[in-house]
């Protein structure tokens, strides 16, 4: 009787910590999302639908496809970037990938907004990239480089990069060569070996690096509000205006729960999609 | 054995508690940076030589997040600081839902100095608030990009600023009431919804001029000092401090006027040490150390002119003489949410 019970109790654990550090705030913010908003003060309690009706107005859904779409495009140009530079350094001789692993590691340590800041000064025409084109004369009127969609783009890779190439890290190390030598020896270009060998062995890993990458740059501050204008500010950066700047909990919290639901549909869309490839592969 | 320990660790603790409440200390917090630095370093040493009770000061964020974090606080009966400066617009927020202390006014005699309206009672007759100062919000320039200073509010739209202006990110900066009086003739046009849009649609038109959109005001200074700005919005205080470090840059009062902003000294409805929280005020209020506020902060008095012995300079570079511009706080009170999405929605489209 008291065996058939371990396993149970082991499975409370983490069941434990999901409740107190993801459930029960995640329900409280549910439950904050209907309260009343009281301009003066802070919340009444009761049940409204009105935070998630201003969700509708064409305002905040621009923002929030401007969220998606900037937290892709950065997932995505992050993957491209990381993957090809992590197979590279995985062929390296053992003392240079050491090297390569210990400076990702430790760009990782990095705050936002230290990362932030260097791209602004880097960015700045009076002491940065611009300057230095000027100085050579390849840029004759040099103007500060941000805010801009580019640079904020920029400030999103900075923070993922280290990321992304890690999680390739293990697997990329460790996998079976023998099929790609096999493809050489047989003949094929080296460029065709990495295409049709080697993409489609990490697909499952891409895809899922991607998704990590989109969630976490959906909810990034820092860069937005740092390296962007106002028109590439994310839904992060009005949620919190609103729950912080105007002191508005519940308008916060509704627009917080919106933007959980269209991650988890996208999130569970790709999944799925790369499930079947799988199956009919 | 144990039990011994627990006593110990119980009258350790009692011993601690106890010396918050009697031991004289009191939590002071004031917007973070210069401004609080300034005011522990110059200002607070000499009212604890006075009182004996000494100060620690905490850095405030900006005042809408920080009410939420008083709010917050004071929902579980909790004070973050004894003593708090807030604008006008907190303040009357906070005094709606009970969030202020009551204080007694024969505690603050020095009250009797103060310019009129800078003591705020509440509708039963409680004071709740005592003025701390007033600041200028100003039209800012970079000396090396700008030659000649501007004369006019209006000189944003109509001047070529090479899209390098900066300019505050909310809605009650000031920007839409020097808006309201240079295009429209007086406030009266914010007092309706059309009227607001048709303001913000004017500021609209800055938007090709406009570099930074800022929230962050250490960002906005650093720019403008380093000549990636040419201009914006910004504090008279802090600018005119600057200059006279050396920097590139002036504050200029525009003809239609600066825009003013008061603010008080507040006490958490949750603090325990009201009384030194009261000396504090009488001490901050008296006239010779508003003088000094003027001196080392830049900021303008709310002490009677004639109380204080500040030269006619030094009076003259702290505000200017005309009418200033008022922050119609009424307006961004009933209007908060909205106006706050609409200023939002025009600059980030």
């Amino acid at each position: 009787m008291k065996r058939s019970l371990v396993p149970y109790l082991i499975g409370l654990f983490p069941l434990a910590m999901m409740v107190v550090f993801f459930l029960a705030p995640l329900a409280f913010m549910i439950v904050v999302s209907f309260y009343e908003r009281d301009p003066l003060g802070f919340y009444k309690v009761s049940f409204v639908w009105d935070n998630y009706a201003k969700f509708f107005s064409s305002f905040y859904y621009t923002i929030s496809m401007r969220s998606l779409w900037s937290a892709s495009l950065g997932a995505l140009v992050v993957v491209l970037l990381a993957f090809p530079a992590m197979y590279i350094i995985v062929d390296m001789h053992r003392r240079w990938q050491l090297f390569w692993v210990i400076l990702l590691l430790s760009l990782m340590c990095l705050s936002e907004v230290i990362i932030g800041f260097a791209w602004l000064i880097l960015f700045s025409e009076s002491s940065g990239i611009p300057k230095f084109l000027g100085w050579v004369g390849l840029w004759e009127n040099p103007r500060s480089l941000s805010p801009s969609f580019g640079a904020m783009l920029i400030g999103f890779i900075t923070l993922g990069f280290s990321l992304v190439a890690l999680m390739f890290y293990p697997q990329m190390a460790q996998r079976d060569r023998s099929i790609e030598e096999a493809a050489l020896t047989l003949g094929t270009p080296p460029a065709r070996v990495f295409y049709k060998v080697v993409l489609p062995n990490f697909t499952p890993a891409i895809v899922s690096s991607v998704a990590t990458m989109f969630v976490y740059f959906l909810g990034v501050f820092v860069m937005p509000t740092m390296l962007g204008r106002p028109q590439d500010w994310n839904m992060t950066v009005i949620i919190t205006d609103k729950a912080v700047g105007d002191a508005n909990m519940p308008l916060g919290a509704a627009l917080s729960v919106i933007m959980l639901l269209f991650t988890l549909l996208i999130i569970g869309g790709l999944m799925l999609a790369s499930r079947k490839r799988e199956a009919s592969s | 054995m144990s039990l011994r320990k627990t006593f110990t660790l119980v009258a350790s603790c009692a011993a601690l508690t106890g010396s918050g409440v009697f031991a004289e200390e009191i939590t002071v917090s004031a917007w973070g940076g210069f401004f609080e630095e300034t005011l522990k370093e110059v200002i607070y040493p000499g009212f604890t030589e006075e009182t004996g009770i000494t100060v620690r000061s905490i850095a405030q964020p900006a005042d809408q997040a920080w009410l939420t974090q008083l709010t917050n606080a004071a929902r579980a009966k909790k004070a973050p600081a004894d003593l708090s400066l807030v604008a006008d617009e907190v303040f009357v927020r906070g005094q709606s839902i009970n969030l202020w202390a009551n204080l007694n006014a024969d505690n603050i005699p020095n009250t009797q100095t103060l310019l009129d309206g800078f003591t705020k009672t509440s509708d039963n007759g409680n004071l709740n608030a005592v003025g701390a100062l007033s600041w200028f919000t100003t039209f800012v320039t970079n000396t090396d990009t700008v030659a000649e200073a501007p004369t006019s509010w209006a000189d944003l739209w109509t001047r070529d600023w090479d899209g390098k202006l900066g300019l505050t990110s909310n809605a009650n900066s000031g920007l839409m009431e020097a808006t309201a009086l240079t295009f429209f003739g007086s406030y009266d046009v914010m007092e309706t919804r059309e009227g607001l849009e048709k303001v913000i649609a004017k500021i609209a038109e800055l938007k090709p001029q406009v570099q930074l959109w800022y929230r962050d005001e250490g960002q906005f200074q650093q720019s403008l000092e380093a000549g990636e700005l040419v201009g914006g919005l910004y504090y008279h205080d802090v600018t005119m401090l600057s200059a006279m470090d050396g920097l590139p840059v002036v504050s200029t009062f525009p003809r239609e006027g600066g825009i003013l902003g008061d603010a008080y000294w507040i006490v958490p409805r949750d603090s325990k040490n009201i009384e030194a929280a009261e000396k504090f005020i009488n001490y901050m209020i008296r006239p010779d150390v508003q003088a000094e506020m003027a001196r080392n902060l830049g900021v303008a008095p709310v002490a009677k002119r004639d109380a204080m012995d500040l030269t006619d300079e030094e009076f003259a570079s702290v505000g200017s003489s005309g009418t200033p511009i008022r922050s119609q706080t009424h307006i961004h009170l009933r209007e908060g949410d909205w106006l706050s999405d609409k200023y939002l929605e025009m600059i980030s489209q």
